[in-house]
């Protein structure tokens, strides 16, 4: 008997992964634009994680050998993992806020690694059903990190931390013009651009493509067991 | 217009000190329901899986028609009512289905919603036992502890009574401060003195049933999955009896283990948790998810977390704890 493959499903995904990848390249332009330096890893690997789980999720909007797109994502990887050893060292014992965007970057190589066989349905991987099969056990693990990492973001009091890390606080300023004092002084000031990342770059914002990824990348790993 | 780059030193500084422990323990009954609530967010993934979607005997109606079997007739009628539903109407039923529990699992996150939330998740969980999990067979006398008995959706809403917010201290375990610890106690007896129970009626002390336990849930397992399986299948085989009634004098022991002094009941609690993530793995094979074909992750894993929530504090992890309390009012 055949599945019924929810197509929409996947075509959700996929549009709300473009979302995720058009937010976060907006977000690395102006963040150009203002010298911004904070958070420009996340939101460069957030760009390329939306942009191939679309091509993961609606097969017709894949492109790029996986190859490269390996490449890619293991020097993301290995650049958050040493984020993450100099944040202990320099810190002491903690969990390090780039350790879930290492741990993002390695569930994408695992998806590269192991492609998902046809039985999930029309997906772009659906051809590599004989190849290797990553083990379900490590992608139950996986998902389940980034589900509670989704959960704990949303509960999280320190808002856009996901995305600016330790950096939040001084961001939140930026992002909450809401004073109307300060905002009628800032006025005459503020370049447009700024304008422009004060008004999108809100935390809650930042925070929501981050859960976004972490329940769209958790549910792909899940399909993979 | 605030210059980031006069805050990038500072902010890293106070942010990361903090994340190395300078400030105060965290609200420890908030931290568990957060857990529960990821625990739907994967169920609500898991509802999303392509076979959900799919009617007849491989799909989730298929599934549900598999629990009904062998239960008393008044009782088959009313599952298979739910059943011709889901059958009938697969793709509306089960995106209902994933919905309500991504409503709960995000609803438990934010403070205004979180006691609707739980209060949701009690009636999802319950009417699931019953149409979802037939009763968890208790009607067939199949409930055994080892297989997920009495139903492991029953925790959900047992978790979700015992974490309901409130303010106050977690001592002497998280588990008591909404409902006491009288009351607390009082559950933990009834649930680990229902398991022992359970582990020795019906079918739960039939090697022959234990054994065929694991071999219905071991297609499609991971190897190494596979290789505990026979094991296990072995092991209930010529030791299936034996198993039910260890289990149960564990069950006992951990049952009565809340009423001892903290120091032995952390090591019944540590009992409990080794004795449930061993079953977890090596009989419900952590709830068939890895053989990509669950809805939840059965009981294992929610028997750990009750656990967890009896874990009998220590006087200075309650004082940090309060201390931190009064400093966060103070800044508030």
């Amino acid at each position: 008997m055949a599945m019924s493959t929810p197509s929409w499903l996947y075509y959700l995904f996929g549009v709300l992964m473009l979302a995720v990848a058009a937010y976060c390249l907006t977000l690395l332009v102006l963040s150009v634009a203002t010298k911004r330096p904070a958070g420009r890893d996340v939101e460069i690997s957030h760009l390329f994680m939306g942009v191939a789980m679309a091509g993961m999720f609606v097969g017709q909007w894949a492109f790029g050998r996986g190859a490269v797109w390996e490449i890619i994502f293991g020097i993301l990887l290995i650049w958050f993992l040493v984020e993450s050893i100099q944040s202990v060292r320099q810190y002491g014992l903690h969990l390090p806020h780039a350790l879930i965007h290492a741990v993002m970057n390695f569930a994408m190589l695992l998806m590269y690694w192991f492609p998902i066989g046809s039985s999930t349905g029309a997906m772009s991987m659906s051809a590599s059903s004989a190849g290797p099969k990553l083990d379900p056990g490590v992608a139950f693990v996986a998902a389940f990190v980034l589900f509670a990492s989704a959960i704990f973001t949303l509960a999280s009091p320190n808002k856009g931390a996901s995305h600016f890390g330790s950096h939040a606080p001084a961001y939140a300023i930026v992002g909450a013009v809401g004073s109307e004092s300060r905002e009628r002084q800032r006025e005459a000031t503020v370049p447009p651009a700024a304008a422009i990342e004060g008004a999108i770059a809100t935390p809650w914002l930042v925070d929501l493509s981050h859960v976004v990824m972490c329940v769209s990348m958790g549910f792909m790993l899940l399909l993979m067991t | 217009m605030v210059d980031l780059k006069e805050h990038e030193a500072p902010a890293s500084d106070a942010g990361e000190a903090a994340r190395a422990g300078d400030r105060p323990p965290g609200d420890l009954q908030r931290t568990f329901r957060l857990v529960l609530a990821t625990v739907w967010l994967l169920d609500a993934a898991l509802q999303l899986q392509p076979f959900m979607f799919t009617r007849g005997s491989r799909g989730f109606s298929g599934m549900l028609n598999g629990f009904a079997a062998g239960n008393p007739s008044w009782f088959h009628r009313v599952v298979t009512w739910n059943v011709s539903i889901v059958d009938h109407h697969p793709i509306l039923t089960d995106a209902i289905y994933a919905g309500i529990q991504f409503v709960i699992a995000i609803g438990i996150v934010y403070k205004r919603t979180c006691k609707p939330a739980l209060a949701l998740s009690i009636a999802w969980a319950l009417g699931v036992w019953w149409f979802g999990e037939s009763a968890g067979e208790v009607f067939r006398g199949g409930a055994t502890p080892f297989g997920g008995g009495p139903g492991g959706v029953l925790f959900y809403a047992v978790l979700a009574v015992l974490l309901w917010p409130s303010e106050g201290s977690d001592k002497p375990f998280v588990a008591a401060r909404t409902v006491g610890v009288t009351a607390a106690k009082a559950i933990w007896a009834v649930v680990w003195g229902l398991l022992a129970v359970l582990s020795l009626v019906g079918s739960g002390r039939s090697p022959r049933a234990l054994r065929d336990l694991v071999a219905g849930v071991n297609v499609g397992q991971p190897g190494w999955l596979a290789h505990i399986d026979r094991s296990s299948e072995s092991l209930f085989l010529h030791h299936g009896t034996t198993m039910a009634i260890v289990l149960a004098v564990v069950c006992v022991i951990v049952a009565a283990g809340v009423f001892a002094p903290p120091q032995v009941a952390q090591v019944t609690v540590v009992l409990a948790i080794v004795v449930f993530a061993l079953i977890w793995v090596a009989v419900e094979n952590v709830g068939g998810i890895l053989a990509g074909g669950a809805t939840d992750p059965n009981s294992g894993l929610l028997v750990i977390l009750l656990a967890l929530i009896y874990w009998p504090l220590t006087d200075a992890r309650a004082v940090s704890r309060d201390a931190g309390s009064v400093l966060v009012a103070e800044e508030a």
